[in-house]
């Protein structure tokens, strides 16, 4: 037991030049004069900084002008939003006037001279017909006006060049 | 900082497919040259009348566009014939025309232009197809075709 306790004592003697190492205050006080900051706001000058940067951000806090801002944003945001839409669409492209693709998709159905395929000599027979006797066969009235004239010759020849029968 | 996130989000989504666009456009001007030129078409019907014709010219090699047509040499053929709109700014165009009247060409006739837009250093190669040529009857009759490369 007698050893046990002279064991811990020589722990403590061991001890005592750590707990001698504090810093005599005048050392301490003289290293924080060499590094301490010199510059020091006085505390009215920082009350009138605080107080500059309240008004100028003041009017973002208030809640009604935040919803007004964010309000906005969200407009604007809706409007690109619409406009890469539109631009996605690509609006130029033009898919021609609805009735011609109408008269189009008719007029395949016409084959003139019933050889199987619709190409420019049947817009050519077409107009032969119409010229020589005025044929009022109403079977030949492809976009359907109630009459027979150019404008059903010019359905089927367009029908004949339409990119939509094919390659070569 | 949660006001100025959409806006900004919205600006990035405005400008970047435009300058993306046209940057895109940039580079393809820039690194491939662009240029327009006539593709003069002729059909040569021998001793018969041509009264109508149809045919199909689509690029085989190289790039181009279709920006226009014109009529041909000959009177009878000198409208704008007929073609599908969709074949603009495409590579593959039918073209067709009749004529009803007496004074029909003979021979070698041009009886089209196409202007191209060519895109690239490449030559293109051309597959110029006669579906169809008829007199004046519209019986069909047989004909050669053939194209010209303008300047």
């Amino acid at each position: 037991m007698s050893k046990r306790k002279e064991h811990f004592d020589e722990d403590s003697a061991a001890r005592r030049p750590v707990e001698n190492l504090r810093i005599p205050s005048k050392l301490s006080a003289d290293l924080n004069a060499i590094f301490q900051p010199r510059v020091e706001v006085p505390p009215e000058v920082d009350r009138a900084v605080m107080d500059r940067v309240h008004k100028h951000f003041a009017p973002l806090q208030t809640g009604k002008d935040r919803r007004l801002r964010i309000h906005w944003a969200w407009r604007i945001a809706a409007a690109a939003a619409i406009i890469i839409f539109a631009f996605s669409l690509d609006l130029t492209k033009q898919t021609g006037p609805a009735t011609d693709r109408f008269s189009l998709s008719k007029a395949q159905a016409v084959d003139i001279d019933r050889n199987g395929r619709v190409d420019i000599l049947d817009a050519f027979k077409l107009a032969k017909k119409i010229e020589s006797a005025g044929n009022t066969e109403t079977k030949w009235d492809i976009n359907g006006d109630g009459l027979i004239d150019r404008s059903d010759v010019d359905v089927v020849a367009l029908a004949a060049v339409s990119l939509d029968k094919g390659v070569l | 900082m949660t006001k100025i996130t959409p806006i900004i989000l919205a600006g990035i989504c405005l400008i970047v497919p435009v300058l993306a666009q046209q940057s895109e456009q940039d580079y393809s001007t820039a690194q491939s040259g662009v240029r327009f030129a006539p593709l003069h078409i002729y059909i040569d019907s021998g001793n018969s009348s041509l009264a109508a014709y149809q045919f199909e010219l689509k690029a085989a090699a190289g790039q181009i566009k279709i920006v226009g047509v014109e009529g041909g040499q000959h009177k009878a053929f000198k409208e704008a014939p007929y073609y599908d709109p969709a074949a603009l700014a495409n590579d593959r165009i039918i073209i067709a025309a009749f004529n009803t009247g007496r004074d029909l060409p003979t021979d070698r006739t041009r009886i089209a232009t196409i202007h191209l837009q060519i895109i690239g250093d490449t030559e293109p190669q051309y597959e110029l197809k006669l579906a169809v040529a008829a007199d004046s009857d519209a019986k069909e009759i047989p004909a050669e075709i053939t194209f010209e490369k303008g300047e």
